[in-house]
């Protein structure tokens, strides 16, 4: 049986993190000319880092808990902003972003046939 | 700060840009402005900061997601060129020897600030607009049907 929560809840995560990385993009063009500015970029803790290291998730559930890791804003190791790879960056992640929309919109699709009876 | 705070991060970008080719207009336009002591146009330059950026304290700290650096106008200043001597003895602002001081705008520089000013206003512009239409999309979920 599809067990919808854990799949919402996880793209939700995921949703979070991709808006997340477009502030810090559009923070990083917003400063290109600002005095003493460090680039930012998103990472994740080490907490997730221990979970990769351990395997793949093979389940929602199991992917769940890899989710609960949160992501934090840090300087980034190159330290300049470049107007034409963050922009790259940003158009990449607005289409993940687009792409778990559409996820979020399937599952809820999903549960709206079930709730139908299976009729559409 | 949520998706909706990018967008104020986005067009404080485009402010500072803008503020930017106001400075760069005024240097272009003042090349020929001539004038004895502190009366002579100097190169105009914008100082931009940000007060989050500057208070982070030891590099590898998170930032707060709520509280991102956002880019503000601090001055305008003067900057130190030298000014560039020109001899037309007949000049009201020539000195004994017959130099007029014209301001140490160099034109090159001055057109290709107006290139990176304006590729970093589009850039602030296009940031503004896929925040704008991916907040749009997560407005809509759910709409279907």
């Amino acid at each position: 049986m599809l067990n919808a929560d854990p799949v919402i809840a996880l793209l939700s995560r995921a949703l979070d993190a991709a808006a997340l990385r477009q502030t810090v993009h559009a923070t990083n063009v917003a400063n290109v000319n600002t005095e003493d500015y460090r680039r930012l970029e998103v990472i994740y803790s080490a907490e997730l880092q221990r979970l990769q290291a351990a395997g793949p998730a093979i389940d929602a559930q199991e992917a769940l808990q890899w989710a609960q890791a949160e992501p934090e804003v840090v300087e980034s190791a190159e330290t300049t902003v470049r107007l034409d790879q963050e922009m790259a960056q940003m158009a990449e992640n607005a289409v993940r972003y687009q792409a778990l929309l559409g996820a979020i919109e399937r599952t809820l699709g999903m549960l709206r046939t079930a709730a139908r009876d299976g009729r559409e | 700060m949520g998706m909706f705070g990018v967008l104020d991060i986005s067009s404080a970008g485009m402010d500072v840009q803008q503020a930017r080719l106001e400075v760069a207009a005024s240097n272009i336009a003042n090349t020929r402005t001539t004038g004895t002591g502190t009366a002579a146009y100097r190169p105009l330059a914008v100082v931009v900061r940000s007060a989050i950026a500057e208070a982070q304290g030891a590099a590898g700290t998170p930032y707060s997601a709520a509280q991102l650096p956002m880019p503000v106008v601090a001055e305008v200043v003067e900057t130190d060129v030298a000014p560039k001597l020109v001899y037309d003895p007949g000049h009201p602002d020539a000195d004994a020897r017959g130099m007029v001081a014209l301001p140490g705008v160099d034109p090159v520089t001055s057109m290709l600030d107006l290139i990176s000013i304006s590729r970093g206003y589009e850039a602030n512009l296009r940031a503004f607009d896929i925040t704008r239409s991916l907040l749009q999309r997560t407005l809509d979920l759910g709409k279907s049907r």
